[in-house]
C-alpha cells in the first residue's frame, strides 16, 4: 500500500517550515518531494534599498547559526568592489570568529543529530558545552547570535589579553569534551545503529548533485573553500580538510567532529600569532560600478554571494546562494529507499538552514492545485503597476 | 471488616487513590532523574521540589479543549482511554501488596495470577494500536503499526524472563513466588539475567527510549496519540504512568522478593523496590538513543529471546540441583 | 562498540549542580561590552545624523523642533532596533552608547520608544580631536 506522508511545513523534526512529501510503502520511502518557499523573506530585494553598511546587518540576519559566514562573504565582496585591503589583525579576528562559529555550529549539529535520533542526553550535554563557545563569542563580540563583528574594511572590536587567555583556557575544556563526544558518538551501540549506513550518498552522486560542505566531504571528496580558494588568512594557517569515506550519516557526524578539532587548532594558531596593528580601515560610502563573486566555507558548506554595484551607496543586486540550497538535490537522493524513521536524521545531516535557502516562492492555486513560478520580470511589472504614481516613502510605516 | 478491607483495597490503597498519587509521584521521580542525568533541573516550582508538577499537568490537560477528528470512530476513540486506565488499574489490584493471605487463595491472589497480570499488561498495547488506528491520521496509523510490530519483538522474551522465577519457585501465584524468594534469598541472583531482560522488555512495553518508536516525535509527530488531546490525552498519560508502577511492581514481586510486612511496612517496601526498578528504567532511557522498529525486532529475537531461553535453562538446572 | 559507555558520565552528574540556571529567579551576568539597547547622551550630540543614516532598521529619528534655537528631538524606536550598535560606531562624538539591559520586552510598542529633547552640542568629532 502506497501512501503519501506530509513531513512539514509544520513538523517536530523540522526547526523551520519546509514541505517534504514522502511516498511510502509501509515504512520504506519510495519517493520524496521538496516544497520550498514557506519562509521567503524578500531579502535580496530589500538589500537593493539599503546602503552598503546597512546591508552588513541584513546579511547577518540571513541565518542565525552561520550569521558570521554571511556577513564575511558579503563584506569580502564589498571590500573587493571598493578595493580595500583590511589590516592583518582585522582579518585574524574575523577568521577567529569564523572558526568559533564553526565550533558552535558543529556542536549544535551534534546535539540536533542526537535529538533527532531520540538521544536526548547527548543533545543536552553537547548543548551545555556549546554554551562555552557562545560565552566566548558574547565576550568578544557583544552578542551570542548576531555577532556583528564585521564591518567593511575590517572588524569592529579588538581583542585584549584577558580575552585571549580566556579563549585559550576554554579551548582546553572544549578539546576534552569533544574527545569524549567522539568516543561516545562512535561507540554507543543504539546511536551508531541509527547513524551507520543511513542516507547513503556515493561520491559520484555527491559530485553530480553538487553537494557541499560536510555532506560532500563525508563522501570522501576533500573539497573545502578554505583550502581550494583561500580567503581571509587561511593561506597562512595550517589545517587539514577532514573527510570520511563511509558516505552515510555517521560519516557526516565524524567529519564534523574532526573539523571541531581542526577548528580548535586554527583558533589556537590565530591567537598565538595575532599580529599587532589596527583592526579596520576607513571605508568609502560608495563603490564603483562593478560586480564580484565572493565565496566562503560556512559550517554547512560553500556559501556564495554575488554583488553588483552601480556607483551609488547601495548595491544594484545581491544574490545569496546558501549552502543548504546546494544540498537539497542530494537529500532527495539520500531519502529514497530509506525508512520513515530515518527521514529526520537524513534531513538533519545536511544541517539544513531552510530560510537561508528560500529564494523563490511558487504560487499554488488553492482550488485547482495548479502551481506556477512567477519570474522576476512579471513581479517587477506587478510592483510598478501597483506603485505607479504614488509617493515614495523612505521610512516604512509600522503598524502602530 | 472484610467489606471495609475490600473497599479500602479497591478505592484507597493500593487501588484508585494510591495508584493515582503514586503514578504522579513516579512520573516526577522519572522526570527529575532524567533531568539530573542530563545535568538539568527538572521540575522545580510546582510544590516542594516540583512534586506537584505531574498533577498540575494532569489538571491542565483536563481543562484543555478536547477534539475528536471528524472521520474518527467517535465511540471507540472516546472509550479507549477509559478502557486502558481500567485495565491498568485492575492489573494493580493483582500485585500482592496487602490484604491477601498466603494460605488461602482469594479474588486478588490466586494460582495463575502472574499470567493474568502479564495478560493485562499486554492489553494496553492493543489499546494503543486501536487508538492509533481509530484516529484515521497517517501518523497515528504508522504509530499503530509500529506498536504491533514491536509487540511481536518484546512480548515473548518478557514472558520467558518473568516466568522463569515462577518455574524455580514452583508456583504460578505472585504472592507465593515472592514468599519463596524471601525464604531463599540466595536464589535471587539466579534470576539476574532474567531481571535485566525483563527490564529491557518493560522499557519497550512502556514505549520509552530506546523503544519510544510508536510516538517518536521527530519522526511521526505524536504517533498513536497525534489526534488525542485534552481529557483523553490526560487519561492516557496517567495510564502510562500507572502502567509503569504496575510493571515495576511486577518485577519487584517476581525478582526482588515482593513486599513483606503489613500495610505500612509493605508500603515502604513497595515504594523502595519500585523506585529501585524505575531508577534503572530511567537510566536506560537516558543512556540510549531511539532505535528503528526493525532493529527492535532483530534485537529481541537475536539477543533477548535466546538469553531468556538461557535464563529458563539455568532456572531449570538450579531447580534440579536444589530439589 | 561498548554497551553503556554513557552510564558513568550520567551517574557522575546525578549529584552535581545543574548546568542550567533557574532563570527568572536568578540571572547570569552579561559580559562587558554586551550590546543592549542604545541610548543618547544629549550633551554630546552634534546632530550630524550619522546614526540616523546608518541605522539598518531605521530605528533612529532626529527631527528639528526649532532650527533657530538649535533644539532637536531624537527618538529611538526600540521596537525596531536590532541591537547591532552601528550607531555607536558611526557616532563621531561618542554620544550614542549601549546599555546592558536584555529584558526589554513590553506589551506595547509605544512603551519601547525613547525620546530626548536637547540643544545641539558643540563638541569636536573624535577624528578631529585625535589630529
Amino acid at each position: 500500500m502506497k501512501f503519501q506522508i506530509p513531513i512539514g511545513p509544520q513538523h517536530p523534526a523540522l526547526k523551520e517550515p519546509i514541505g517534504l512529501r514522502i511516498t511510502v510503502e509501509g515504512e520504506i520511502i519510495r519517493d520524496a518531494d521538496l516544497r520550498l518557499g514557506y519562509n521567503h523573506r524578500g531579502l535580496e530585494k530589500l538589500a537593493e534599498q539599503k546602503t552598503w553598511i546597512q546591508n552588513i546587518y541584513l546579511a547577518e540576519r540571513i541565518c542565525g547559526i552561520c550569521s558570521h559566514s554571511h556577513t564575511t562573504c558579503y563584506v569580502q565582496g564589498v571590500e573587493k568592489l571598493m578595493e580595500l585591503e583590511p589590516p592583518k589583525r582585522g582579518l585574524y579576528i574575523r577568521t577567529l570568529v569564523a572558526e568559533l562559529e564553526r565550533v558552535h555550529s558543529h556542536l549544535l549539529w551534534l546535539g540536533v543529530a542526537g535529538h533527532e535520533a531520540g538521544f536526548d542526553s547527548f543533545f543536552m550535554y553537547t548543548w551545555r558545552d556549546r554554551e562555552i563557545v557562545m560565552d566566548i563569542l558574547e565576550t568578544i563580540t557583544g552578542n551570542r547570535v548576531h555577532y556583528g563583528i564585521n564591518t567593511i574594511g575590517g572588524v569592529r572590536r579588538d581583542l585584549d589579553e584577558m580575552q585571549v587567555k580566556h579563549i585559550l583556557d576554554s579551548l582546553e575544556i572544549l578539546r576534552k569534551r569533544s574527545e569524549y563526544y567522539r568516543n561516545l558518538g562512535t561507540t554507543e551501540p543504539s546511536f551508531v545503529a541509527r547513524l551507520a549506513g543511513v542516507g547513503y550518498l556515493s561520491p559520484e552522486d555527491a559530485v553530480a548533485l553538487c553537494a557541499v560542505g560536510p555532506t560532500l566531504r563525508a563522501s570522501g571528496i576533500a573539497r573545502d573553500v578554505r583550502k581550494d580558494d583561500p580567503y581571509a588568512v587561511y593561506e597562512e594557517v595550517p589545517f587539514e580538510v577532514c573527510t570520511a569515506d563511509t558516505c552515510d550519516v555517521l560519516g557526516r557526524a565524524v567529519v564534523r567532529i574532526k573539523e571541531l578539532f581542526q577548528s580548535y587548532n586554527i583558533i589556537e594558531y590565530l591567537l598565538k600569532n595575532l599580529p599587532a596593528g589596527p583592526i579596520a580601515v576607513r571605508a568609502p560610502r560608495r563603490a564603483k560600478p562593478n560586480e564580484v563573486v565572493s565565496r566562503y566555507e560556512a559550517p554547512r558548506g560553500e556559501n556564495i554571494h554575488y554583488i553588483k554595484s552601480n556607483g551609488t551607496d547601495k548595491p544594484e543586486r545581491l544574490k545569496v546562494r546558501a549552502p543548504t540550497l546546494a544540498n537539497y538535490a542530494a537529500t532527495i537522493k539520500m531519502l529514497k529507499n530509506g525508512f520513515i524513521a530515518d527521514v529526520p536524521l537524513i534531513f538533519a545531516a545536511i544541517d539544513p538552514c531552510i530560510c537561508c535557502a528560500e529564494r523563490a516562492v511558487s504560487v499554488v492555486d488553492a482550488r485547482s492545485g495548479e502551481e506556477k513560478i512567477i519570474p522576476m520580470n512579471t513581479l517587477k511589472q506587478l510592483s510598478q503597476k501597483i506603485s505607479y504614481g504614488k509617493e515614495k516613502k523612505r521610512v516604512a510605516e509600522w503598524p502602530l | 471488616m472484610a467489606t471495609v478491607n475490600t473497599l479500602i483495597y479497591l478505592i484507597i490503597y493500593p487501588g484508585l487513590l494510591f495508584l493515582f498519587l503514586y503514578s504522579t509521584f513516579v512520573e516526577w521521580y522519572d522526570r527529575k532523574l532524567y533531568a539530573r542525568f542530563q545535568n538539568r533541573m527538572g521540575p522545580t516550582h510546582t510544590g516542594k521540589f516540583g512534586l506537584l508538577q505531574p498533577i498540575a499537568d494532569f489538571f491542565k490537560l483536563m481543562a484543555k479543549e478536547d477534539i475528536v477528528p471528524e472521520r474518527a470512530d467517535r465511540k471507540m476513540f472516546s472509550a479507549l482511554p477509559a478502557f486502558g486506565l481500567a485495565i491498568v488499574f485492575t492489573a494493580m489490584l493483582l500485585i500482592p501488596v496487602w490484604n491477601y493471605s498466603l494460605d488461602r487463595p482469594s479474588v486478588i491472589s490466586f494460582s495463575g495470577d502472574i499470567i493474568v497480570v502479564l495478560y493485562l499488561l499486554s492489553l494496553p498495547t492493543f489499546i494503543f494500536f486501536l487508538a492509533g488506528w481509530s484516529s484515521t491520521n497517517l501518523f497515528s496509523i504508522v504509530g499503530g503499526a509500529r506498536v504491533l510490530t514491536m509487540l511481536f519483538g518484546y512480548e515473548v522474551p518478557l514472558f520467558l524472563a518473568v516466568l522463569s522465577p515462577a518455574v524455580l519457585a514452583n508456583s504460578w501465584r505472585l504472592a507465593e513466588i515472592a514468599a519463596f524468594y524471601r525464604q531463599h534469598p540466595a536464589l535471587i541472583p539466579v534470576n539476574l539475567l532474567g531481571f535485566v531482560i525483563a527490564l529491557i522488555c518493560v522499557q519497550a512495553k512502556l514505549e520509552r527510549t530506546p523503544f519510544d518508536i510508536p510516538h517518536a516525535e521527530t519522526e511521526i509527530v505524536g504517533g498513536t496519540f497525534t489526534e488525542y488531546s485534552g481529557k483523553k490525552l490526560a487519561i492516557f498519560r496517567l495510564m502510562m504512568d500507572a502502567e509503569m508502577v504496575v510493571a515495576a511492581g511486577l518485577l519487584a514481586t517476581v525478582f526482588l522478593g515482593g513486599f513483606p510486612g503489613g500495610p505500612l511496612l509493605g508500603l515502604i517496601n513497595f515504594i523502595v523496590k519500585t523506585l529501585f526498578v524505575i531508577f534503572f528504567l530511567a537510566l536506560i532511557r537516558a543512556t540510549t538513543s531511539r532505535i528503528r522498529v526493525d532493529q527492535v525486532v532483530t534485537f529481541s529475537w537475536k539477543y533477548l529471546a535466546p538469553l531468556a531461553v538461557l535464563q529458563l535453562l539455568i532456572t531449570i538446572l538450579v531447580k534440579g540441583l536444589i530439589s | 562498540m561498548k554497551i553503556g559507555v554513557f552510564i558513568p558520565e550520567l551517574l557522575r552528574h546525578l549529584f552535581k549542580k545543574p548546568a542550567t540556571v533557574d532563570y527568572p529567579f536568578e540571572k547570569l551576568e552579561v559580559p562587558r561590552g554586551f550590546r543592549g539597547s542604545p541610548y543618547l547622551r544629549p550633551e554630546l550630540c552634534i546632530v550630524c545624523r550619522a546614526c540616523e543614516r546608518d541605522c539598518p532598521a531605521e530605528a533612529i529619528e532626529i527631527t528639528a523642533i526649532n532650527e533657530a534655537e538649535k533644539r532637536f528631538r531624537m527618538i529611538i524606536h526600540n521596537d525596531r532596533c536590532i541591537h547591532c550598535a552601528q550607531c555607536v560606531d558611526s557616532c563621531p562624538t561618542e554620544a550614542m552608547l549601549m546599555d546592558d539591559r536584555f529584558e526589554i520586552s513590553d506589551y506595547s510598542r509605544l512603551n519601547l520608544k525613547m525620546e530626548w529633547e536637547y540643544v545641539r552640542a558643540v563638541v569636536k568629532p573624535k577624528s578631529e580631536q585625535k589630529s
